[in-house]
């Protein structure tokens, strides 16, 4: 199980800086766009729905990223006022919602991909961009998703039996908006220190 | 009764800590089970895939990828030290270089924590190098960061433009005024604070015309790329989408100039745009499905029936509206609270007879002041961070004259609405 989540974790980064990167060249397209638009009067075409695709795959790829790493937001008033027992128990519910209603969604979206599939639908644009691609793309990410979130819950759970709570909390426990806090800053304080170095 | 219902549903599931996303989407699934007949799960598919694949959307993804190149750029450093020499003659030095150089960097950035953090990291060895008051130095860099959202670009404004159907361009051109006046009030609160306790404003420092000239260049980097960003947007020669990848390029550019621009950054900013993206975006898809279970049940008219038969008038509405945001900025994490509550006290507030986009502002306003509310402010936990000790309560403190200011911008524009909307009238 160890090696399943750290496959995951390796796929669901590459996952994530491929998005990353898809959104980076989505930008660029649409700067080109814009040149041309002003300096020859004419357009590429295209780029904004190619964003708007990247931002579609790029985000279902990244919820498995964010699961990975607990950046999932949710508010923890309550959460840290009560004992650990209780906080396990209202880990496992969360991660127990969100598979819930990204599977539902997961599968609704199969819908979509099939539908477009069948009927071989294309994007009403110039480029006439068959809608399987990204969808299918945009799927992958989001069932991605879900195994992902299945595989934590069975880990979550195994660890709760054995009575691991510890365990338990550094898979799926709430990541306190300090910690998030504290890694916003590492990035800047490289920067800084980098510029410091020169 | 039924939004009664609704509310302790939606309070219950996202006090229970579970993952935002999900809770709305949950609060959904539940509401739409007990009032309504037609199972509305199935469009999940398609709103998904609709939501997430809106190319305006795409504006989010593209100001965080170049807030995240921003903060990579070492720009922030360079600019501190120039506005350091133009603004710390004033009582209370350093800290008017803190609320310069963060809304300096927020006119380029979308993000409050991004600007916090920024400015906070460049700034903070100062403290004790000139003997600051600590607490009001931290209270600087929490309240100026916020800044980063009011001042355009904002990613706030975005979501709100999205989800409210009102014009982006115009929220911005909204925040100009009330950005602009906030940072002279914040400044003010210095001012005003050290005057009255002169050794609060720490040792004087050293600054000179020849400086001051030398380091101007040091300014330019994000002079330019606001005119690229705003000034393209405000002219009316790109989308607020386009302008966001624009700036991605213009910032690019600036850090290969710097020396800066390798492989392992690239891909440290393609892993960190999409990772925040996500959180963002599945709380949108959460929030998209709530709000058209919301609307198919008759939420939002069975709310405004209900003030039209307490006979409220608008400004009772504002006023409970303004309440409830500074009630829940306390304890709420600010980016939740604002997607969770828009689609239900706009409507209303539309409805009393404000304009959208004036609310657009104020809201941007209501979670400033949330952001540095204690117990659950954001840039309370990014400055605390980056002073790595101490107690977090000294940065409450510090913060707690800039809520007071941020309350009397508030007040300033609901008595003058025309602080937000004289330029999008001028421009619009």
């Amino acid at each position: 199980m160890n090696r399943l989540q750290s496959i995951a974790h390796g796929i669901s980064r590459v996952g994530a800086i491929a998005g990353g990167a898809l959104l980076l060249v989505a930008s660029i397209v649409i700067c080109i766009d814009i040149t041309m638009r002003y300096a020859f009067s004419r357009t590429v075409g295209g780029a904004d729905e190619l964003s708007g695709y990247a931002l579609a795959i790029a985000s279902a790829w990244g919820f498995s990223a964010a699961l990975l790493s607990r950046s999932h937001i949710r508010i923890d008033t309550a959460y840290v006022r009560v004992k650990r027992p209780v906080r396990a128990a209202l880990d496992l519910l969360s991660l127990t919602v969100l598979t819930f209603f990204f599977a539902l969604v997961t599968w609704h979206a199969w819908g979509v991909l099939r539908q477009s599939f069948v009927s071989g639908s294309r994007s009403l644009s110039e480029i006439e961009m068959p809608l399987v691609i990204p969808q299918g793309l945009w799927f992958a990410g989001l069932a991605f998703f879900i195994a992902v979130a299945l595989l934590l819950l069975a880990r979550a759970l195994l660890a709760c039996l054995t009575g691991n709570l510890d365990r338990l909390f550094e898979l799926i426990g709430s990541k306190s908006a300090v910690a998030e806090a504290e890694e916003e800053i590492a990035a800047v304080e490289q920067a800084f220190e980098a510029e410091h170095k020169q | 009764m039924t939004a009664a219902v609704s509310l302790i549903i939606l309070l219950a599931v996202l006090g229970s800590s579970i993952a935002v996303a999900a809770g709305m989407g949950l609060t959904g699934v539940i509401l739409n089970q007990i009032y309504s007949t037609m199972p509305l799960t199935r469009i999940l598919g398609e709103l998904t895939w609709s939501t997430t694949s809106n190319f305006i959307l795409t504006a989010i993804p593209f100001y965080i990828m170049f807030g995240e190149i921003l903060l990579r750029s070492g720009i922030a450093e360079r600019m501190y030290g120039a506005l350091v020499q133009w603004l710390s003659w004033l009582p209370g030095g350093l800290m008017h270089s803190n609320i310069g150089s963060c809304a300096l960097f927020g006119s380029v950035s979308g993000s409050s924590v991004a600007t916090a953090a920024t400015i906070g990291v460049v700034a903070m060895g100062e403290i004790d190098k000139h003997k600051y008051n600590e607490p009001l130095f931290l209270g600087t860099l929490a309240a100026g960061g916020t800044l980063g959202i009011l001042i355009p670009p904002s990613i706030n404004m975005i979501i709100y433009g999205v989800m409210t159907d009102t014009s982006i361009p115009k929220l911005y051109l909204g925040g100009f005024i009330p950005g602009f006046i906030l940072t002279v009030l914040f400044s003010l609160t210095v001012l005003i604070a050290c005057i009255w306790r002169p050794h609060w404003g720490g040792e004087k420092i050293s600054t000179s015309w020849e400086a001051r000239i030398r380091l101007l260049p040091d300014l330019l980097p994000p002079l330019v790329l606001l005119m690229i960003v705003v000034g393209a947007i405000f002219f009316g020669i790109a989308t607020a989408t386009e302008s966001a990848a624009v700036g991605i390029v213009g910032a690019l550019v600036i850090t290969a100039w710097r020396g800066r621009l390798t492989l392992t950054m690239l891909r440290d900013v393609c892993e960190a745009t999409v990772r925040t993206t996500a959180l963002v975006v599945a709380i949108l898809v959460g929030a998209f499905f709530l709000n058209v279970v919301i609307q198919t049940i008759g939420l939002t008219q069975q709310l405004s029936r209900l003030i039209t038969s307490y006979q409220l008038t608008p400004v009772q509405v504002l006023m409970a509206v303004i309440a409830l945001y500074l009630v829940l900025g306390t304890f709420m994490e600010e980016l939740s609270m604002m997607i969770s509550t828009i689609p239900i006290t706009t409507p209303l507030i539309v409805q009393a007879g404000y304009d959208s986009v004036w609310y657009g502002v104020l809201i941007v306003l209501l979670i400033q002041t949330a952001m540095i509310s204690p117990p659950f402010g954001i840039n309370l936990f990014v400055i605390q961070g980056i002073r790595g000790r101490g107690v977090l309560s000294d940065v409450e403190r510090g913060s707690a004259p800039f809520v007071i200011a941020l309350l009397i911008m508030i007040a300033l524009i609901c008595i003058y609405p025309d602080i937000v909307m004289w330029l999008p009238r001028v421009f619009g």
